[in-house]
C-alpha cells in the first residue's frame, strides 16, 4: 500500500508501433516522488514517443499507465487497436502531466501572462485572481515577471522555454514530462533553461526529462534510463551507469557523445 | 435636372433611395457572409476530414458552386424555392403562386457561393495553424471544445482574415446580381433611378461609385483588423 504512495507514475509493458516499425518494445518505468530521471538514447531510439505514451498523446498499442494510483482505463476497439475508454479521464490525468516541449509550443496568439492562467484558469476553473497571482510567482521564478505582457513572438527561445515551464507548473502537475527541452535552443540560452529545471529538482519534483544534456543526466538526475531499439537498455542511478558503464551501447553512446563535446 | 437635383433627398431626388438600397446591399451581404461563414468552415472542415466520403462531399460542394455561374445559382434557388414552397403550400390546401421571398433567396444564394470561396480559406487557415499548439492545449487537459474555442478558432481567424476581406469584396459585388429577383439593392436601385429618369449613365456612374465606396471603406476595415491581430506576431513588440 505504502508503495502506491510513494509511485508517482507507474508505466508498464509501453508497445508501440508505426506501421510496421515497432519502435517502443515493452518499456516499463515507475517514478517516485522527487525522482528526477533523466532518459537518455540515439536519436530514433523511441525516447519522445515513450513521453507521449505516458499522456496518451500517442495511443500505445500495449501497456498500462498508473498515475497517483490511478489505471488509465484503456480497452480494445473493434479493430483490435487499444484506445483510452474514458476521456475525461484521460483529461484529468493529462492536467497532473506538466509538458515542456522542444518547440515550446506556447500559445502565439496569447501573451506571456495569458498562456500561464489559461490552463489553471480553463482546466482547473479556478478564479482569475487566484491564477493571476500565481502566474506572476511563477514569473518571478522563471525570472520573466518583467515579460509578462509580451507575446511569445517577441521572446528568446530560451525565454520561451521558461514560460513554457512557468505554464506546466502553473497547473501544479503531480509529473513533469520534458522532451529535449533545450535541443531546439542557441547554445547560449541553454543554460538559462537548465537552472529552472535544477531548481524544480531541487524542490522534490517528480520530472522525467528526455535529454541530450549529459552533465544534466549525470549531476542533477537521481536514475538515468538509457533507451535503444525500442526498450531499456540500462537503468540506474548516474553514477551505476557512466561509472560502470553496464552495457556495450551505452558504452558506444557516451563515447560518441565525449567525441562530439570534443569536437 | 442637375445632378445636385437627382440625388437630393427631397420628394424628386434619389437620394434617400439610393442610401436605404445601400443598407441593403450591406445587410444582405453580412448575412450572405454569416451564411457562408458557417457552410464555408463545415465544408472545409469536410475537406480536411480523415473520412473519404466527407473529403468527396465537400470536393462536390466546390465542384457545384464554383463551377456554376452565380446568376444560375441565383435562379435555381429563386425557381426552385419557389416551386418547393409552392408545393408546400397546395399541399396544405393553398391555391395559386406562391412567391419567394428575395432577401432570403439572395441570402443563401449568395451566401452558400461565398462559403465555397471561404472554404478554401478556412482550409489553408487551418493548415497553417502550428500544430504544436494545438498539441500544447491537448497536454495541458484541454476538452474538446476548449481547443477549439480557446486555440485553434483564434488561431484559423487570424489566418483568415487578409483571405476573408478578399471574398468579403467578391461578396459585394455577387450582391448586384440579387436584383434580378426583384431586391431593392443598390444595383437595382440604380437601374431604376435611371430608368425613371432616363439618365442612365449618371445613374450607372452613382451606382459604381457607391460600390467603389462600400469595398474602399471595408477595405479599410479589414486593413485595421489584420494590423491589430498581426501585432501579436511581429518580433518587435514596440515597433
Ligand atoms: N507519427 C509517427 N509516424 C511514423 N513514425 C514515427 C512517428 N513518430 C515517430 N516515428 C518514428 O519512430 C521512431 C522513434 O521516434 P522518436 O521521435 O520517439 O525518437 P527519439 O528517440 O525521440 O529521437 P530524437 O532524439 O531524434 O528526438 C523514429 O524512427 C521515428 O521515425
Ligand atoms: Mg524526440
Amino acid at each position: 500500500m505504502n508503495q502506491s504512495i510513494e509511485t508517482a507514475l507507474s508505466v508498464s509493458n509501453i508497445c508501440k508501433s508505426f506501421g510496421s516499425v515497432q519502435v517502443l518494445k515493452g518499456i516499463s518505468l515507475d517514478a517516485h516522488r522527487g525522482d528526477v530521471i533523466s532518459i537518455l538514447g540515439a536519436s530514433g531510439s523511441g525516447k519522445s514517443t515513450f513521453l507521449r505514451c505516458i499522456n496518451l498523446l500517442e495511443s500505445p498499442d500495449e501497456g498500462r499507465i498508473v498515475l497517483d494510483g490511478e489505471v488509465i482505463e484503456m480497452k480494445h476497439n473493434a479493430n483490435g487497436r487499444l484506445l483510452p475508454s474514458n476521456t475525461r479521464q484521460v483529461e484529468a490525468m493529462r492536467s497532473k502531466l506538466g509538458m515542456v516541449f522542444q518547440s515550446f509550443n506556447l500559445w502565439s496568439h496569447m501573451t506571456v501572462l495569458q498562456n500561464i492562467i489559461e490552463g489553471p484558469l480553463r482546466v482547473l476553473k479556478r478564479s482569475r485572481a487566484e491564477c493571476i497571482e500565481e502566474a506572476e510567482q511563477l514569473l518571478h521564478k522563471v525570472g520573466l515577471f518583467d515579460r509578462r505582457d509580451y507575446y511569445p513572438a517577441h521572446l528568446s527561445g530560451g525565454q520561451q522555454q521558461r514560460v513554457a515551464i512557468a505554464r506546466a507548473l502553473a497547473m501544479n502537475p503531480q509529473v513533469m514530462l520534458f522532451d529535449e527541452p533545450t535541443s531546439a535552443l542557441d547554445p547560449e540560452l541553454v543554460g538559462e533553461v537548465l537552472r529552472v529545471m535544477r531548481s524544480l529538482a531541487e524542490e522534490g519534483r517528480t520530472m522525467l526529462v528526455v535529454t541530450h544534456e549529459m552533465g544534466f543526466a549525470r549531476h542533477v538526475s537521481n536514475r538515468v534510463v538509457f533507451m535503444a531499439q525500442g526498450v531499456i537498455d540500462a537503468q540506474g542511478t548516474p553514477d551505476e551507469l557512466f561509472e560502470g558503464l553496464p552495457t556495450e551501447r551505452f558504452r558506444q553512446f557516451v563515447a560518441s557523445h565525449n567525441q562530439r563535446a570534443n569536437d | 435636372m442637375d445632378l445636385l437635383q437627382l440625388l437630393s433627398f427631397g420628394e424628386h431626388g434619389w437620394g434617400a433611395a439610393l442610401l436605404k438600397a445601400a443598407g441593403m446591399t450591406v445587410l444582405l451581404t453580412l448575412s450572405a457572409l454569416v451564411v457562408g461563414a458557417l457552410v464555408g468552415s463545415a465544408v472545409a472542415a469536410a475537406k480536411l476530414s480523415r473520412r473519404r466520403i466527407f473529403r468527396y462531399i465537400g470536393d462536390v460542394y466546390s465542384i457545384l458552386f464554383r463551377g456554376i455561374p452565380e446568376l444560375l445559382v441565383i435562379y435555381l434557388f429563386y425557381f426552385g424555392g419557389a416551386t418547393v414552397m409552392g408545393a408546400i403550400h397546395h399541399w396544405f390546401g393553398g391555391e395559386g403562386f406562391v412567391d419567394t421571398p428575395p432577401f432570403l433567396v439572395g441570402a443563401l444564394a449568395v451566401g452558400l457561393i461565398s462559403a465555397s470561396y471561404q472554404a478554401e480559406v478556412y482550409r489553408g487557415a487551418y493548415l497553417a495553424v502550428a500544430k504544436g499548439e494545438l498539441e500544447a492545449a491537448l497536454a495541458i487537459g484541454m476538452t474538446w471544445g476548449m481547443r477549439i474555442r480557446r486555440v485553434l478558432i483564434p488561431q484559423v481567424w487570424r489566418y483568415a482574415l487578409p483571405g476573408l476581406g478578399n471574398v468579403w469584396q467578391m461578396t459585394l459585388k455577387d450582391s448586384a446580381l440579387i436584383s434580378v429577383i426583384g431586391l431593392v439593392e443598390l444595383m437595382r436601385a440604380s437601374q431604376v433611378a435611371a430608368g425613371s429618369s432616363r439618365q442612365y449613365f449618371t445613374f450607372y456612374i452613382v451606382g459604381g461609385a457607391c460600390y467603389l465606396i462600400l469595398t474602399g471603406l471595408s477595405g479599410r476595415l479589414f486593413n485595421i483588423a489584420e494590423t491589430r491581430v498581426q501585432r501579436t506576431q511581429r518580433r518587435n513588440p514596440n515597433a
